[in-house]
């Protein structure tokens, strides 16, 4: 240690007497903040990075009114400073805290495009009632990808700026196509290293053509599967028709077939509510226990392809769906609480955006909306859509939300357009009518495509947004669980790190 | 605030000064979905806002507390963006700028084992 001249003459660490930072006064300067009534007693108040206080109705008014006194609200007084809500200065001292911190929410800009999304095949032997695909029977020539379309989507994806990037294989049933994986698998591994990009493989099945050679294929690659399982037998079979009524036996059957040859953690189950789901909740919910899921996606179903045709199966409103979703989440709960380790999907990314400073990677609910910032998708006939339901909606021949065509256009004419900035004008949520006021802004997220095909237009309207009413009551839920129970915030601060 | 019920419409007026135009827009555009807004000056002092149910017959007992609430909530949602604006302005700014901190923080207080960043 050098001599004690370097703790020079100005000052020292040594704290100050209890009065210095007793003061008498309590002028404070407001920070960016929203406020939210979680129910008729308590209000939430959240920052603009997203931490959160829960205090009593009437709160709110009294901080803002500047009529909050230190002297008689201490611990309240004291939670607002150091969560950044009000502070002492005009600009607070560690507003470089809170500026790295925004950023931190909106890291998942950093790279760009992550997941690339091939549509290998329009063919399945599946006649799902609520299908979001328009999907065909046969004529593999014309509905499976050409060879130089998965070229070409390949060689677009390795432009991507992002590092790790996701290929995903869709149909259809993909796996009817599956010469087109094995090919398309192949060369995106070679050209990977010369790129310096770490890919990762799904194959999105329902898993009826499974076989020891597909398998063996995709351990060899640590290709995940991602297949569809929505509840008891009688659910799944009644969603899921097809010639000899027996989905679900071939589903359970390829789970474990998957299991067995690639591992437990490489295989996941994706559920689909339709109105008939929305009456068994905790069937749904032990169905996926007993079959060894340790985690379920309560997720609604879109208004996309066939699902919005069969409008009397499959519209119904979201406050039936939030029903459904609080039954089947207090079940997953109840779990929880006896010893299992069960994690409920999408709570847990919501979670992790209250309780942690980190983004998600879930497309549905980001700001700026993760449709080409986050997803591409690379159509069976060589068309590229922002999204998922952007390409389900040109089956029914809208293509307000295709950005090109492979054989046409360049990386930067897709994702860069007139339409991509087009689509910027109302991807964001702190610039939406209804959305920029929102205590759960940061929370929540954006859907263009979902607000084009349900009300008209890319902006959408929250009083009659499906997407705005389901997410709305969903967070509210949840932080009044937390609040309510400190039990069940373990349970959910347990889905964050994965330890029970 | 004052109002008036005929019918299925439901007339208030408010004060400008209290409830400027930006909190009326953001607060009845929430009731938009049960009701046809209309929001227009009376006078120099006042607003007139017309909410005309969506639906035949209408009981706006319940509906009368509940604006005078919302009012209340946007009016100090009004006062919070006002006041925080260049704040939040400067932490958006400073989040997505690129600079590098060439800088030391400058503070009163030495470091008292002698640690000396520059020499770094």
């Amino acid at each position: 240690m050098e001599n004690s001249s370097l703790i020079n003459k100005k000052s020292n660490r040594k704290f100050k007497e209890s009065d210095y930072y007793n003061c008498s006064h309590s002028e404070y300067y407001l920070l960016p903040f929203k406020f939210h009534r979680i129910n008729a007693t308590k209000e939430i108040l959240v920052n603009e990075v997203g931490d959160f206080i829960i205090v009593p109705s009437g709160t709110a008014e009294t901080i803002i009114s500047k009529k909050l006194l230190k002297h008689i609200d201490e611990d309240l007084y004291a939670d607002l400073i150091s969560n950044f809500f009000i502070c002492e200065e005009k600009v607070p001292a560690l507003i470089d805290i809170l500026a790295t911190r925004y950023r931190t929410k909106k890291s998942f800009l950093d790279y760009f495009t992550s997941l690339h999304i091939f549509v290998i095949s329009l063919r399945c032997e599946h006649t799902c009632h609520y299908c979001q695909v328009s999907r065909v029977v046969q004529n593999k020539d014309v509905y499976d990808m050409k060879i130089s379309h998965i070229d070409k989507g390949i060689d677009l994806m390795m432009q991507s700026p992002n590092p790790n990037i996701t290929m995903e294989f869709q149909g259809g049933e993909a796996l009817l196509a599956f010469d087109k994986i094995k090919y398309a698998v192949i060369k995106a591994s070679d050209e990977a290293p010369k790129k310096n990009k770490h890919i990762t493989f799904v194959i999105c099945t329902n898993l009826a053509p499974i076989t020891d050679e597909i398998l063996e294929f995709c351990l060899s690659y640590q290709i995940l599967i991602s297949t569809s399982l929505d509840g008891p037998e009688y659910i799944h079979n009644k969603n899921r028709h097809r010639p000899g009524n027996n989905s679900y036996q071939l589903a359970i059957k390829g789970i474990n077939k998957c299991r067995e040859s690639l591992g437990n953690d490489r295989v996941s189950a994706l559920l689909t509510t339709t109105n008939l789901s929305l009456d068994y909740p905790n069937e749904i919910v032990d169905e996926y226990f007993n079959q060894g899921f340790r985690n379920i996606f309560l997720r609604s179903i879109s208004p996309f392809g066939f699902a919005a045709k069969n409008s009397k199966k499959n519209k119904y409103e979201a406050s039936k769906f939030l029903n459904f979703y609080k039954t089947a989440l207090n079940r997953i709960i109840e779990y929880n609480l006896n010893g299992e380790f069960y994690r409920e999907d999408y709570a847990s990314i919501i979670l992790k955006k209250i309780l942690t400073p980190f983004p998600v990677g879930y497309v549905d609910l980001q700001s700026p909306s993760g449709m080409i910032n986050s997803v591409i998708v690379f159509n069976y006939d060589g068309k590229v859509y922002a999204t998922d339901e952007a390409r389900m909606l040109a089956e029914t021949k809208d293509y307000t939300f295709q950005l090109g065509d492979l054989d046409v256009n360049s990386y930067n004419e897709i994702f860069y357009g007139d339409k991509a900035f087009q689509f910027a004008e109302a991807w964001t949520n702190e610039s939406l009518p209804g959305c920029s006021e929102c205590a759960f802004q940061m929370y929540c997220g954006t859907d263009p495509v979902l607000n084009h095909q349900t009300q008209g237009d890319i902006y959408g309207h929250r009083p009659t947004s499906v997407f705005c009413q389901k997410n709305m009551e969903i967070i509210r839920y949840l932080i009044e669980l937390m609040d309510s129970n400190k039990q069940i915030e373990h349970v959910f601060r347990s889905w964050i790190t994965g330890r029970n | 605030m004052k109002h008036e019920i005929v019918g299925n419409m439901l007339t208030v007026i408010v004060d400008k000064e209290t409830y400027p135009s930006d909190v009326l827009y953001k607060c009845f555009y929430w009731y938009s979905d049960n009701y046809n807004v209309q929001i227009f000056p009376l006078d120099h002092f006042n607003y007139k806002v017309t909410l005309q149910c969506k639906v035949l017959e209408h009981n706006f007992d319940s509906i009368l507390e509940k604006i005078q609430q919302d009012l209340i909530d946007f009016k100090l949602r009004d006062i919070v963006a006002k006041e925080t604006r260049t704040v939040r302005e400067l932490i958006i700014a400073k989040a997505f700028a690129y600079y590098d901190l060439a800088d030391n923080p400058s503070t009163e207080i030495s470091d008292p084992v002698g640690f000396n960043p520059d020499i770094i």
